[in-house]
């Protein structure tokens, strides 16, 4: 396991290279301008002059190879340079912003699983019934709502118009709960649906007809031998989730004023500001790799056949 | 049966937890205002720009003289000021007692403090033609400071009136080196506000500086929140977490109507602040033509415009600026809408329609032109499907050209394009210094007139209006100047944009301010809140 984990971790070095030098260059294809962004935003007319004077303080005038070297040597010594708009250093702010994300994330998380799981359970054994119709009816329109329109409908009913909720902001407990609901709304679907298909699908294995045939009780059976066997293919799924939750929360993050990394990126690709975009992406794909990671290293204490490096034959 | 239960238990918790929140919405404090925008105002440095936001800067630092409405120069840190005959040499009578926010005393030598770093760092502020223009600060007493120009410049006082950079910093906030290009050690001015905190990606809040010289603001405190989405502004502001929209894009045009039909808001618009208009690009494609040019300007119809996509938020407009902009009220002939006198002008330029195409031709050559506009801007995007609509009528096919905003500047800033946005910057900047960026080729204005055979007259009357002394010289070049470009119909004015405004009834009074750059936080009354 520990061989598996140090190969995995080292696997990410090249996988982080790559996605630098990607990121770098994509970023510089298109008709993007940092100087041009930074003179708008700064309401100075974008003469030549002004251009090239911008060009120069940023950096933008070396040719892109020295601009890489340069910034990929910063990186390695966890210094992500500076913020074209504001100057200060990228990392410190991403790390300031990052534990909202986290924060908020994680509240998702705690809703997807505390509802996902009974209520997917529920429809699996109340199957063709009513609980199992209305939970499917909710998980089609949880996948087919996006999330913005979600958001200002949360806002619109619970803020505006009931005012139980604050709309906006960072505070107490209170105002996590409509962003969080907002972010765990399409994952909370998926994953009820996963859980139910899933259990249906463990419950009609041959495992099952013998340990009922042994006289296993039915609920040991239902908590113990389906369940555990119906996690593999949800924990996989919630590994992607967290990925999902953190990309989803730029849009929940932008709606509800949420001081995140989400809004501190978005706020990046309006003004071109290829530091934090790329730190932001650097970021994202270390998290998003350690997360697959942890659910792999769950996966294999899940199911004895990928611990022992066996086949499903045997 | 337990596993049954045990869901429901967990939906009755949520809703327990959901009664527990049920509790009254927090309002502000008495004395309190809460706006919002949509970033931090930045570490307001007033010699620098990006990130630092204009209308806090406009809160904390004041100008020797104020931009006042319809371009008037009043008095502010400076009470008076005399002028030599060649206009060369500008003297200033500082205000007396007048304090930084730290008890700093304002005067000459803090004057020349802050001129002197300004000057020192010229190239970044190369773009303002008063950064070249001073050549040197002296102190005389005091109370008195003289601004020595290298030549005579009339809009001296206009620009020395802009929110950045000639604004006063406290010289106890000046970095060790003196040079606050470097930055500063805190946000330190004479305003009627002092930033007190900043809490990043969340708000900023200003406090009522106890020393200012004028007269003491009602409000004691302003809260700045971080709203980036305009949708969540208009909800946080009917939810009561903000008290005021002010400005120019803050709220969608369609959310100002729905609450300009709620009664328990006061909704303002402001006097025309800039122009908003699509340049035809005399240098390439069919509008090198004058014909083609005057054709489009009678057959956009402009009512139709401001009704359907400015909800009569804006003003129609029929000249490139506005008459209350200084100068500008030159009563030249508008440019009506009709599609008889469009079709006629195209008809004798030779531009003919034929029975199977609705496209009229030349030579076997379609008059097709592109109209360029940023993508994901909707108003643009609105008035753009109106134009292509309406020039359809006349026989000109326009293809749109929605694009990114880099991509979009960069065809202004190197000419690619037939038809293009391109508003007028506003007061206090209209018009000489947005006239005089029609000299740089990197400007739209450039480039749609660069077809102009007159191009090079306009230029050299434009140098020469800057430095005239004589003011009915001055009066009679702009004249000149902007009769000839109308009659070229290089600007197709769309309409005069104003600023918006919303707020409750407990906000009693508040001015709007002379331009879209900065807020008069000061002049609101607040009354007792009454919810």
């Amino acid at each position: 396991m520990i061989k598996f984990i140090a190969r995995r971790l080292l696997l990410l070095i090249p996988l982080l290279f790559v996605i630098s030098v990607l990121i770098f260059v994509i970023l510089r294809l298109g008709e993007n301008d940092p100087a041009m962004s930074y003179l708008r935003l700064s309401q100075i007319p974008a003469t030549d002059e002004a251009l090239a004077l911008a060009r120069e303080e940023l950096g933008l005038n070396r040719p892109l190879v020295v601009q890489y070297s340069d910034w990929a040597w910063k990186v390695l010594h966890l210094d992500f340079g500076r913020s074209y708009v504001t100057g200060a250093p990228v990392s410190d702010r991403l790390l300031f912003y990052l534990p909202n994300t986290l924060y908020l994330g994680t509240v998702s998380l705690g809703i997807v699983l505390v509802l996902s799981f009974p209520l997917g359970i529920l429809s699996a054994l109340k199957k063709d019934r009513w609980p199992d119709h209305l939970t499917r009816a909710i998980a089609f329109a949880g996948v087919s709502t996006p999330s913005f329109w979600l958001g200002f409908l949360l806002v619109y009913v619970f803020a505006v118009k009931l005012k139980w909720l604050p709309p906006m902001g960072m505070g107490g407990p209170r105002h996590v709960i409509m962003p969080a609901f907002t972010l765990a709304f399409m994952s909370l679907c998926i994953n009820m649906r996963l859980i139910r298909s899933s259990m249906l699908e463990q419950m009609n294995t041959r495992s099952v007809l013998y340990a009922r045939s042994r006289g296993v009780k039915e609920k040991w059976i239902t908590g113990y031998h389906v369940l555990k066997n119906s996690m593999i293919p949800v924990v996989t799924a919630m590994g992607m989730h967290i990925g999902e939750m953190l990309g989803g929360a730029v849009v929940v993050e932008i709606i509800f004023a949420w001081p995140g990394v989400g809004r501190y990126a978005v706020s990046a690709i309006y003004n071109r500001d290829f530091p934090v975009m790329q730190c932001f992406i650097l970021m994202m794909t270390l998290l998003f790799v350690l997360c697959n990671l942890a659910v792999d290293i769950l996966y294999a204490w899940l199911d004895p056949r990928i611990r022992y490096g066996t086949g499903a034959e045997q | 049966m337990k596993l049954y239960r045990h869901p429901l238990s967990v939906l009755c918790l949520c809703l327990a937890i959901s009664l527990f929140t049920l509790s009254p919405q927090a309002f502000a404090e008495s004395g309190t205002l809460v706006y919002s925008w949509s970033s931090n105002v930045g570490p307001l440095n007033p010699h620098a720009y990006s990130p630092n936001q204009m209308f806090a800067q406009a809160m904390v630092y004041e100008p020797l003289v104020r931009y006042g409405m319809g371009g008037k120069i009043l008095p502010c840190l400076a009470e008076s000021w005399e002028t030599t005959p060649d206009r060369r040499e500008y003297t200033f009578h500082l205000r007396k007692g007048v304090q930084f926010s730290d008890g700093t005393p304002f005067d000459a030598e803090a004057v020349k403090k802050n001129h002197d770093t300004l000057i020192a760092n010229a190239k970044s502020h190369n773009w303002l033609e008063l950064a070249r223009q001073i050549q040197e600060t002296v102190v005389l007493d005091e109370h008195t400071v003289k601004v020595v120009l290298k030549e005579s410049y009339y809009p001296f006082l206009q620009d020395l009136a802009l929110i950045r950079p000639f604004r006063y910093l406290s010289p106890s906030a000046f970095p060790e080196s003196g040079n606050t290009k470097e930055g500063i050690k805190a946000a330190i001015g004479t305003g009627p506000w002092v930033l007190t905190q900043t809490r990043l990606g969340q708000d900023d809040t200003f406090e009522r500086n106890d020393r200012y010289w004028g007269p003491r603001p009602d409000l004691a405190k302003i809260i700045v929140k971080v709203l980036p989405d305009p949708n969540t502004r208009a909800m946080a502001f009917e939810t009561g977490e903000i008290d005021l929209i002010y400005g120019d894009g803050q709220i969608s045009l369609d959310t100002f109507n729905r609450f300009r039909n709620n009664p328990a808001y006061t909704t303002r618009m402001s006097q025309p602040l800039a122009s908003r208009c699509i340049v035809l690009n005399s240098g390439r494609g069919p509008t090198r033509e004058l014909a083609v040019r005057k054709a489009i300007q009678h057959a956009v119809n402009k009512e139709a415009l401001i009704r359907g996509v400015f909800l009569n938020t804006e003003i129609k407009a029929d000249t490139l600026y506005a008459s209350n902009t200084p100068y500008c009220d030159l009563n030249l002939p508008p440019y009506e809408y009709s599609l008889s006198k469009a079709k006629k002008l195209l008809d004798l330029a030779g531009w003919k329609t034929t029975d199977k195409a609705s496209v009229r031709t030349r030579d076997g050559k379609e008059l097709t032109m592109d109209l360029c506009f940023i993508g994901n801007n909707a108003v643009m995007k609105s008035i753009s499907e109106v134009f292509q609509a309406d020039l359809q009528k006349i026989g000109i096919r326009v293809v749109l050209k929605g694009e990114e905003t880099d991509s979009y500047y960069k065809r202004q800033h190197q000419g690619e394009f037939d038809l293009i946005f391109n508003d007028s910057w506003g007061p206090p900047y209209d018009p000489h210094s947005f006239m005089s960026s029609w000299r740089a080729p990197s400007h739209a204005d450039y480039q749609a007139q660069s077809g102009l055979p007159m191009k090079k007259q306009i230029d050299e009357a434009i140098g020469e209006v800057l430095v005239s002394r004589d003011e009915f010289k001055r009066q009679a070049l702009y004249r000149e100047i902007l009769g000839t470009l109308h009659a070229q119909a290089v600007y197709l004015p769309i309409s005069y944009t104003t600023g918006l405004m919303v707020h409750r009834a407990d906000v009693s009074e508040m001015a709007y301010g002379a331009t879209k750059y900065e807020i008069p936080f000061e002049t609101i009354v607040q009354k007792q809140r009454s919810y």
